[in-house]
């Protein structure tokens, strides 16, 4: 009696448990509409009427997603975009419950590196057909349509871009005797103006690392690697990481820097929150950042005059850029493809790169609009925006693990090579293979 | 017989609105996570079983057993801290006059703020760059050059963010030691003062073993909210240095949401969710033994 009751009150979970699985197994398998034979030529106007749902993680350029999908509801009042904003942190798991269950937006914003992850997956809509063969996809970001692309075929376009740069202080340059229309063009010459600048006292320093902080590396340290030659990520299951003497070479530079003095103490326990504020603080030289620093800077400091420059490699004119950003998808079970894929070509078109992304100084999302009006009246942003040409995002199945976790092999070879003294092929070699082993799981 | 059987279905009827709520958010994610626990899923692609592999996984996982072991040393240190500082605390401020109440108030106010709220602020506070920390230290001479509290020494982070916890929930010890003192009978007290009992007298031998049940709820609640400490450490260490202040929970979560290791993250949750059942189960016994 004892144990039928037993049995009867541990029905009623595994029911419900049961219940719960086979609903989502049957939503899972529902199909996704056709995405090639009668697709429609796409406009940048609604396909039907009714309103699109979309989603969007919050922590991203919120301002210039509102901005865009402001454009986009004036011009089509009968398929108004409503938009949701998800915490980043819960992104990928409301996405995949909403798969699960077909709870699905018509489109979304997604952070560009997690793309791969949901391609591998099968769970985007692949929109190869339809938007393939669009002259803009040729000059679109390259870092964008990197990971949109997956094995040959496409599954979004760049929703808006982040690229990094190296920042440097007018002020200080001339104060320390150095020509600032001049920035460094490659790292033994950064090498040689951060001493200089460090030379000023009075707690300036030449250049800033930060010390904590896996993002903000592979934003601003990474490129120095691309542009001295090296590769970091493994892609995928037995590709090799950090290949190419730049790797060793760029971290042999930051050591130098960091015993040199060059680069402030707290760096060392900068874990991002005050990241975006260094460069203003008008006590660093010389910095990698991203282009939202130009709007920070100017409000943290108006009076400091500074300009931008590409980050260098080791070799002089050599640079490179890490393009960030989110990217529009349409995930499987959207039942609005069709007007998804004419929002994608409305942000693409001239009319929205020029009068949506670049009036409000953000960068363009294409390559070939960068030279617009608006950006000819504001030098720095053009400045900046030529990062896109030389840009690139890593392409990895597990980026956060390899790249941006803190607990990350990326981040702690940064540090043994920072603050020990650490044989660097030792410290190259230990972050290999840990990067191997996660690329292999 | 039908009325024992109607009396019973009416019985079945009051609890079963309970009952429901405990099986639908309890029983039942209770059991999912179990599920989860048994399988390899990523949330984007199927779930696999794998048998205990995620277990065994964890058993061998090192970085997870030296997040448990900081995870315990945090709550080791913090716990008595806590304790005795929120007791203290009550005993100068359990007297009902307007200073002791202001009092009160300004030390309960931080209890309000939420931990990531705190924890940001705290960051600041010990920023090298930017925090005021730092420049009163120095300015006072106590430090030459700034003092990088976060990230760079472990034991340096840990103690940076117990007092910043310290800071933000000894409060609420405060307030139940104060109700627990207050509940005392006046009798008892006033007995004690004409015996001739000093204060000290009067804490140790009749206020404490009389606020006993409430010390333990105390250190109950703490040693669970240390055991799943996440916030503070997330924000301003971020686990550094070299991961060495990672607690459990960081692991968990980021096992479980950013490296898609759902499957494995339920394993990690149900040993710690173990460890802290031994804890609470033998903080209950205590508690039994005292009040008998």
């Amino acid at each position: 009696m004892e144990v039928h009751g037993m049995r009867s009150r541990l029905r009623w979970p595994v029911l419900v448990a049961a219940a719960t699985l086979l609903l989502a197994a049957c939503s899972q398998g529902s199909d996704t509409p056709s995405t090639t034979a009668q697709a429609p030529a796409a406009t940048t106007s609604c396909a039907s009427t009714g309103e699109l749902t979309m989603w969007e993680r919050s922590g991203g350029n919120k301002q210039m997603v509102d901005m865009l999908v402001a454009a986009w509801n004036q011009k089509n009042p009968n398929c108004k975009i409503k938009l949701t904003y998800i915490p980043h942190t819960e992104m990928v798991g409301k996405i995949a419950q909403g798969i699960a269950s077909g709870e699905v937006p018509d489109l979304m914003g997604m952070d560009l590196i997690y793309a791969p992850q949901f391609e591998d997956a099968q769970q985007l809509v692949d929109l190869t057909d339809r938007i393939g063969s669009w002259p803009e996809i040729k000059t679109a970001s390259k870092g964008h349509m990197t990971v949109a692309t997956f094995e040959n075929r496409l599954y979004g376009v760049p929703l808006y871009a982040d690229v990094s740069a190296l920042f440097y202080n007018k002020d200080l340059f001339k104060r320390a005797g150095l020509d600032p229309d001049k920035p460094p063009t490659s790292l033994p010459e950064l090498r040689e103006y951060a001493d200089k600048i460090t030379a000023l006292g009075g707690g300036v320093k030449g250049y800033y690392l930060p010390g904590n902080c896996a993002g903000c590396n592979i934003f601003t340290v990474g490129p120095l690697m691309w542009a001295s030659g090296a590769k970091i990520e493994a892609a995928g299951p037995g590709d090799e990481p950090l290949v190419g003497d730049g790797v060793k070479q760029v971290l042999q530079f930051t050591r130098d820097m960091v015993k040199a003095g060059n680069v402030p103490e707290g760096a060392r326990s900068e874990n991002g929150e005050t990241f975006h504020l260094q460069f203003g603080s008008g006590k660093v030289g010389m910095m990698g950042t991203g282009n939202f620093n130009i709007t920070l800077a100017r409000q943290q400091n108006p009076k400091m005059d500074f300009g931008i420059a590409l980050l260098p490699g080791m070799a002089p004119n050599s640079a490179a850029s890490f393009i960030g950003g989110d990217l529009v998808v349409v995930p499987k079970g959207s039942k609005r493809v069709d007007d998804a894929v004419n929002f994608m070509k409305f942000l693409l078109s001239d009319q929205v790169q020029v009068e949506v992304y670049a009036k409000a100084l953000n960068l363009t999302t294409r390559t070939d609009m960068v030279d617009n009006k608006y950006f000819q009246a504001e030098p720095l942003v053009q400045d900046v925006a030529k990062a896109l040409e030389v840009g690139r995002t890593p392409y990895t199945l597990t980026f956060f693990e390899q790249i941006n976790s803190p607990q990350g092999p990326w981040l702690k070879m940064l540090q043994r090579a920072y603050y020990s003294d650490d044989n660097l092929d030792t410290v190259i070699a230990d972050a290999k293979a840990a990067m191997k082993t996660i690329a292999n799981q | 017989m039908f009325r024992g059987r109607r009396s019973r279905l009416v019985g079945m009827a009051y609890l079963a609105p309970a009952v429901i709520f405990v099986l639908v958010f309890t029983v039942y994610p209770l059991g999912h996570m179990v599920w989860m626990s048994f399988h390899n899923w990523s949330l984007i692609t199927p779930p696999r079983w794998v048998g205990l592999g995620n277990y065994q996984r964890a058993l061998a996982d090192r970085q997870y057993w030296v997040s448990f072991l900081f995870t315990l040393k945090y709550t080791a240190m913090i716990t008595p801290i806590l304790i005795v500082g929120g007791y203290l605390l009550a005993l100068l401020t359990v007297e009902r006059s307007p200073l002791r109440r202001l009092t009160r108030t300004t030390v309960f106010i931080p209890v309000v703020i939420g931990l990531g709220v705190s924890s940001l602020l705290w960051y600041w506070l010990f920023s090298a760059d930017f925090g005021p920390i730092n420049k009163a230290l120095m300015d006072l001479g106590i430090i030459s050059k700034p003092v990088l509290w976060l990230g760079v020494d472990a034991d340096l982070s840990n103690l940076a963010i117990i007092a910043s916890v310290a800071w933000k929930v000894m409060g609420f010890g405060m307030i139940l030691f104060v109700g627990a003192i207050q509940a005392i009978p006046t009798d008892i007290t006033e007995a004690s003062l004409v015996d001739g009992a000093s204060f000290w007298q009067r804490v140790t031998r009749v206020i404490l073993p009389l606020t006993l049940r409430s010390v333990l709820l105390v250190t109950l609640v703490s040693v669970i909210g240390s055991l799943l400490a996440f916030d503070q450490f997330y924000i301003m260490t971020a686990g550094q240095p070299q991961n060495e202040t990672a607690t459990s929970v960081f692991y968990i979560y980021l096992n479980s949401f950013p490296y898609l290791r759902l499957g494995y993250g339920a394993a990690l949750s149900m040993i710690l969710a173990l460890t802290i059942l031994a804890f609470t189960v033998v903080q209950l016994l205590l508690t039994r033994r005292s009040h008998a």
